[in-house]
């Protein structure tokens, strides 16, 4: 596990062309995305860059070796400060956005350093439960919340972005920022301390890192970005109830992270997009939509332990391989 | 309000609770003990227990006691098909492992839905009988159930404890390269535990079926409480599953009597939050090595 994650964290060290390539030429596809796919497509692509944000905040909790199944339960503290302060006190959409923000990153504060004495399975065990009661305090209530039917008919941040083209944008600034954020983040200094916490934290101790300051520091960025695609994805639904924040949103979280890949940043992009656009790419065979998602996780997970980020990986190496063979 | 009469029952309704929470959370338990999995798919075992006891007491009009028992026994083979072309493929593999029971139980359900539509259903009531032993009403049903659930928690104990088989599983659990070492067939011994564990959750959901109501999507309840459960006695541990099936069925039933079906969630999963602070390997579990 050591020796694969050194290697595969290469993605923290820049180092070729053709990766900044890659990354323009996906960067002007997600541009033009919306003139060449319209309607639904539209709204299917915003989704996947709503969810890329809260997916690379798991992501990046789980480069501590951490997994959390309370995250969506951040992206509903989120969600609901966002909206409930704009309906309710008709603040700016901004500072709604800001405040859910800051709402997640609070809560993680209180909660972090208390669940995160605890490691490993019984981190998973935990951070479930706690999902659980924030669930229930959304369905319970009622007064502030609207119960189990939620709130329904929420303004878009601004008219303008009624039109779900323009608020493709939106999400693919937000997502582009939280993506490159969390690049700079893991190739830094404290992205070291991070890795160096994963594989070993009583040697990152020895070694003078703050192991309980990092993590707590780390869980509360994760989180935030949950609360930011809360608040995102609330105003884009325009509808949030308890089951938008339910145990279920967080395992897809963990989901899209092992599918794409848990060692690279690439790891959540790859998953969130698999696991957005996969169940209405099926749409075709309604019927049997789910069931049909359902077996290709399961196959993916048998043969790719990696995620699909190891399958692009091997295909990487196998055209190097035949290249340079090619050369000789 | 705490008169004799009153708690009897409340206590009565708790071991019922309870009685069905234990089946449910001793295969959970089990699986993860043995093969180091988190079944999410659990629930689903109980959902089709549920459905082939439907089938099997309804449309063929077999008796109750009949049905329930080939209703487990059929989906506990159906689940070796399963584990065969699944399960084994990421046995001591927990993430994976995770992931793709998280995939199959999605399958199940949605498979289900195909099958069977998704509204509610019942399984017709087996007895109609109404006892009174002193100042408590007891119905007939909970005393099949309660008496199904106490059986066949015995049979468990007893395979567990005194054959070859369950100290074999005991062993796994504890120690598995040391079980290999010891010319133990795990591959085998996982199938069995498979076996006993789906077969568990399928007469849990039989009885679920009768006592409740039976769709597609019941299995959420039974997972969530073998969850819960599992923490409260700890992960693995088989007496941890009985004490925490038992607290969690008789706390339950008290708090949701006097206080609402909410509080006594809010109460349940308070309790859990304190015990992983404090004792995170569970009132009876072992600490992880």
């Amino acid at each position: 596990m050591s020796m694969q994650s050194i290697r595969d964290g290469a993605v923290s060290r820049p180092r070729s062309p053709v990766r900044w390539a890659l990354a323009a030429a996906l960067a002007a596809f997600l541009l033009v995305y919306p003139f060449l796919f319209r309607g639904f497509l539209t709204h299917i692509g915003t989704l996947v860059l709503l969810t890329v944000i809260g997916a690379t905040g798991f992501h990046l909790i789980l480069r501590i070796g951490l997994v959390s199944l309370g995250h969506a339960a951040f992206a509903g503290v989120g969600g609901y400060t966002s909206v409930l302060l704009m309906m309710n006190y008709g603040l700016p959409w901004i500072v709604c956005f800001i405040a859910g923000g800051v709402s997640a990153a609070l809560m993680a504060l209180l909660v972090g350093p208390v669940v995160l004495r605890l490691k490993g399975v019984y981190f998973v065990l935990i951070t479930f439960t706690f999902g659980e009661i924030v669930r229930l305090v959304f369905t319970d209530w009622q007064s502030l919340t609207g119960g189990a039917n939620g709130i329904s008919r929420i303004p878009p941040p601004w008219p303008a972005l009624l039109d779900t083209t323009n608020y493709y944008y939106l999400a693919f600034v937000a997502a582009a920022a939280t993506v490159a954020f969390s690049y700079r983040l893991l190739a830094s200094d404290f992205g070291r301390k991070m890795d160096a916490i994963r594989e070993s934290e009583s040697l990152a101790e020895a070694n003078g890192i703050p192991v309980f300051a990092v993590k707590v520091a780390v869980f509360a960025i994760g989180c935030t970005l949950a609360g930011l695609q809360g608040s995102l994805q609330a105003h884009f639904i325009r509808l949030i109830s308890p089951v938008s924040y339910s145990f279920q949103e967080s395992l897809n979280f963990l989901v899209m992270n092992v599918v794409g890949g848990t060692h690279s940043l690439a790891g959540p992009i790859v998953g969130a997009v698999f696991l957005v656009a996969l169940p209405e790419s099926l749409r075709g065979w309604v019927e049997y939509q789910f069931m049909i998602y359902g077996i290709i996780l399961i196959v993916v997970m048998a043969t790719l332990p990696g995620g699909l980020v190891e399958l692009w990986q091997n295909v990487v190496r196998r055209i190097g391989s035949k290249i340079s063979r090619g050369d000789r | 309000m705490f008169t004799l009469p009153v708690l009897s029952q409340i206590v009565l309704n708790g071991i019922t609770l309870s009685a069905i929470y234990i089946l449910v959370a001793l295969g959970f338990t089990l699986i993860f003990g043995v093969m180091r999995i988190i079944n999410f798919a659990h629930g689903e075992f109980a959902m089709l227990g549920g459905f082939a006891l439907l089938f099997l007491y309804s449309a063929l009009n077999l008796n109750f006691f009949v049905a329930l028992l080939l209703a487990t026994l059929a989906v506990g083979a159906g689940s070796l098909v399963l584990e065969k072309f699944v399960y084994r493929r990421f046995y001591q593999r927990e993430m994976p492992g995770m992931i793709a029971s998280l995939g199959l139980s999605i399958a199940l359900i949605y498979g289900s839905v195909v099958l069977w539509g998704t509204h509610q259903r019942s399984i017709p009531s087996a007895f109609s009988g109404i006892y009174k032993m002193g100042p408590v009403f007891i119905t007939a049903e909970r005393i099949a159930v309660i008496g199904v659930c106490v059986a066949s928690l015995l049979l468990f104990y007893v395979v567990l404890k005194y054959t070859r088989m369950g100290l074999a599983m005991r062993v796994i659990a504890q120690d598995r390269a040391t079980a290999e070492a010891q010319g133990i067939d795990t591959t085998s011994i996982y199938r069995y535990a498979f076996f006993i564990s789906t077969a568990m959750a399928a007469l849990a959901g039989g009885l679920i079926g009768q006592l409740f109501s039976l769709s597609p999507f019941m299995g959420h309840m039974p997972l969530v409480k073998a969850f819960i459960v599992v923490i409260l006695g700890g992960l693995g541990s088989i007496p941890g599953a009985a004490v925490g099936g038992l607290i969690l069925g008789l706390g339950e039933s008290f708090v949701s009597t006097f206080y609402g079906a909410s509080a006594a969630q809010f109460i349940s999963f308070g309790l859990i939050i304190v015990i992983l602070l404090f004792r995170p390997e569970g009132l009876l579990g072992r600490k992880e090595g």
